[in-house]
């Protein structure tokens, strides 16, 4: 069994990249404008909650929060436009098709494989003690969900929003009951996103006994060695086969850059675990 | 001193004497002349003051008793004369009746014994047996002593208790006309006139039917805040309704009567007198037309009438954003479905909030011209449902005007789309947190499970 690691600098042996400047800064854009819209939008959805108006006070007035809702809104444009441009970006300027297909389909890529599925069916052999713990390449199958769920919650969720925004525009091509569906979507699938993120995903990667209390590989960009070899065991081995271990070698995080993770990690799961306890309490009240 | 009472005469002489005698006494001292000289002129001051006091103690007796009429003023205008006449000051006071006030009172013409007959006739003004000090008002204001007989104010006069009778409200000698500033009953001062007793929680306690609906909040206090009574403390309109125009000056009867002004079957008749224009679309209404015919809604209410949207102690101005946050929840009182409905739109959600900015009953379907959506003349009827929307949507067109304002998304046969979307979004929900919900708790018990077997073998 496993030693708890519950943040990029425990375990041991050197340091290796795991995530890029840009998906970094990305994901930090992630984060903020997520708990922007989760803040200012959840006052609407659960209006009839007593909190509802105090909430909607405290950010300023019902204008403020709508206000902040759609500067939210225009973050997650532009990272999820800025991701796709440099995936684009990445797969045009590949030479080859072979790179090209394997950048798309690679165990690098986030791309659904086959071995996703049988990970999932072994994880659950696992919990119930009929297999050995599966072992990851660059993303486990929980990690390639959380991505799609962004891209499907931007697009359902943010198609709706635009309708909502500006109804009398849409109007003209769309008939009236399509912001009936909008208003339905848009706070179902927001209420799936915010419940699954800080239930689920909080738990998969900060909260379980490995990892908790915190895991900040996604702020600082490096693994450790150890947690290379436990979280993605493949990925590990296939950069030691392939020689290429050495070349993704990274230097000590910074203290200033440990500190601000620190700080911001913890504050967006507290921030996060304290809106879900409010919205449970909501609910079964 | 000629015609003094030989009492007065003596008390003259004994005091000029004795002074005389002390001045030849200090004749000697020339110098001490200016002081005698000033005490000289003191004493005639006196001698004067009491002489006149003697005439009138002379005249009154003169007088009185004589054959009538008498001559009021003559007394009545006399304060030192009056003095101790009753038992208390104030007592006294209130026989001072010069005739300066009632000159200048609206009641300049009539005589003392118009109004006090009996008093007029007999002195002592100890009345006979059986013969009654009332003041006999409606002998010319007949009218509003009918009215007053029969209102609530009457109830408890023959016990001489609280009631308000036509002095207690329009005072006594300085009776003034309704329209003069200076009259108790003029708009300025009704309110405090009627609070006077109605702001009273030992009044109220005593003789109000719920005397706990009101000391809550005084209704005289609630009238201030109103935007009648803003109307006359801010804006200085007499025109606005005060206690009397609402609740009638002398027939003032509970709601709960039904010959009150404020009883719900009256009260549209009675806001009607100066809101002409609202009563006029109300009574073709849909509300105006159900009350006439006496249809009841759904939960057994009758139709609503002015005061069941707009309170009555409590109007606020129809644009206020408390007014218009609240008058969405009397509406759902009845209208509970169409509440619901409009409570899962964006409209009713930011309305809940607080926030009077977006649609809110009224706005759709106006204040006061409401009718069926089936009717013609209604906003939310097909034909003019664009127009409505434009009201706030500028850019709206005949696709905006599908929106389903009040959808039930799980009813299936009404609205199929909703109905499909809702179930789609419920499965997905339901899909998606129980199966990442039996993930991570099985995930979860497995380690506490393999950690409890690494403790063992530890």
């Amino acid at each position: 069994m496993r030693e708890p690691l519950s943040a990029s600098e425990r375990g041991e042996g050197p340091l290796y990249w795991r995530f890029s400047p840009l998906e970094r800064t990305l994901h930090v854009l992630v984060i903020v404008s997520f708990m922007g819209l989760v803040i200012t939008g959840i006052p609407l959805h659960f209006s009839y909650a007593p909190w509802a108006r105090t909430l909607v006070r405290f950010l300023g007035g019902f204008q403020v929060a709508a206000f902040l809702h759609r500067v939210s809104a225009i973050i997650i444009f532009g990272y999820f436009l800025t991701h796709i441009g440099y995936v684009v970006y990445k797969l045009v300027t590949k030479p080859t098709l072979a790179e090209r297909k394997a950048y798309l389909f690679g165990p690098d890529s986030m791309m659904p494989r086959r071995k996703d599925l049988e990970d999932l069916i072994q994880q659950f052999k696992w919990y119930v003690g009929r297999a050995e713990r599966p072992r990851f390449d660059r993303f486990s199958y929980m990690e390639k969900f959380d991505y799609w769920a962004v891209f499907w919650g931007v697009t359902i969720i943010g198609g709706s929003g635009l309708l909502l925004w500006a109804p009398e525009f849409f109007s003209r091509f769309l008939p009236g009951w399509a912001f009936n569906i909008a208003t339905i979507v848009h706070g179902d699938e927001a209420l799936l996103a915010l419940g699954f993120i800080f239930t689920i995903h909080f738990f998969n990667v900060h909260l379980r006994p490995e990892k908790f209390p915190i895991d900040l590989v996604i702020f600082t960009g490096r693994a450790t060695e150890t947690y290379m070899k436990e979280e993605h065991p493949l990925e590990y081995e296939r950069l030691e086969r392939e020689g290429r271990l050495e070349a993704r070698e990274a230097p000590p995080v910074s203290r200033t850059l440990y500190l601000w993770s620190l700080v911001f990690g913890f504050a967006a799961l507290a921030l996060g675990l304290s809106l879900i306890t409010l919205l449970i309490w909501t609910v079964l009240r | 001193m000629r015609g003094l009472s030989p009492d007065a005469t003596d008390g003259v002489d004994r005091h000029a004497t004795g002074e005389l005698t002390v001045m030849l006494e200090l004749s000697h001292f020339a110098r001490r002349l200016p002081l005698a000289l000033c005490c000289l002129l003191l004493s005639a001051a006196v001698v004067q003051s009491q002489k006149v006091m003697a005439q009138d103690a002379a005249a009154a007796q003169e007088i009185l008793p004589g054959e009538p009429p008498f001559d009021c003023a003559k007394c009545h205008s006399r304060a030192e004369f009056l003095a101790g006449k009753t038992d208390t000051q104030e007592g006294d006071a209130a026989l001072l009746v010069p005739d300066s006030i009632i000159l200048a009172s609206r009641h300049d013409t009539l005589a003392c014994a118009s109004c006090h007959p009996d008093q007029a006739t007999i002195y002592p003004h100890e009345a006979p047996e059986g013969a009654s000090r009332a003041v006999p008002c409606e002998s010319c204001h007949e009218v509003q002593g009918t009215d007053w007989r029969a209102s609530s104010h009457a109830v408890n006069v023959a016990e001489e208790g609280d009631a308000p009778t036509c002095v207690r409200c329009h005072g006594e000698h300085a009776v003034f006309s309704p329209e003069d500033r200076r009259s108790p009953t003029h708009p300025f001062n009704i309110a405090e006139l009627c609070g006077g007793c109605h702001a009273d929680p030992a009044i109220v306690g005593t003789y109000f039917a719920q005397p706990e609906r009101v000391e809550a909040k005084a209704p005289v206090v609630q009238y201030f805040e109103t935007v009648h009574g803003a109307a006359l403390t801010r804006s200085g309109l007499v025109i606005s309704a005060t206690c009397n125009d609402c609740h009638d000056a002398h027939r003032v009867l509970a709601a709960d009567s039904t010959n009150s002004r404020t009883n719900p079957d009256n009260i549209v008749e009675t806001c009607g007198r100066c809101h002409v224009g609202i009563v006029e679309t109300y009574e073709q209404s849909a509300h105006g037309v159900a009350r006439a015919e006496g249809r009841r809604s759904l939960n057994d209410r009758p139709a609503p009438v002015c005061s069941d949207c707009h309170s009555s102690h409590s109007i606020v101005r129809a644009d206020a954003q408390d007014w218009f946050v609240g008058i969405v929840e009397e509406c759902g009182d009845c209208h509970a479905e169409l509440y619901d409905t409009y409570s899962d739109t964006y409209h009713g959600k930011v309305t809940k909030l607080g926030y009077g900015l977006t649609a809110k009953c009224s706005d759709c379907h106006t204040p006061h011209a409401m009718y069926p959506p089936d009717d013609p003349r209604s906003s939310v009827h097909a034909n003019n449902l664009v127009e409505t929307c434009r009201r706030c949507h500028e850019g709206a067109n005949e696709n905006f005007a599908q929106y389903y304002s009040h959808a039930n998304p799980k009813e299936r046969t009404e609205y199929p789309k909703l109905f499909g979307t809702w179930l789609f979004m419920t499965i997905l929900l339901v899909g998606v947190f129980g199966f990442f919900g039996l993930h991570t708790a099985l995930w979860g018990l497995r380690l506490v499970i393999d950690r409890l077997r690494a403790a063992k073998e530890a």
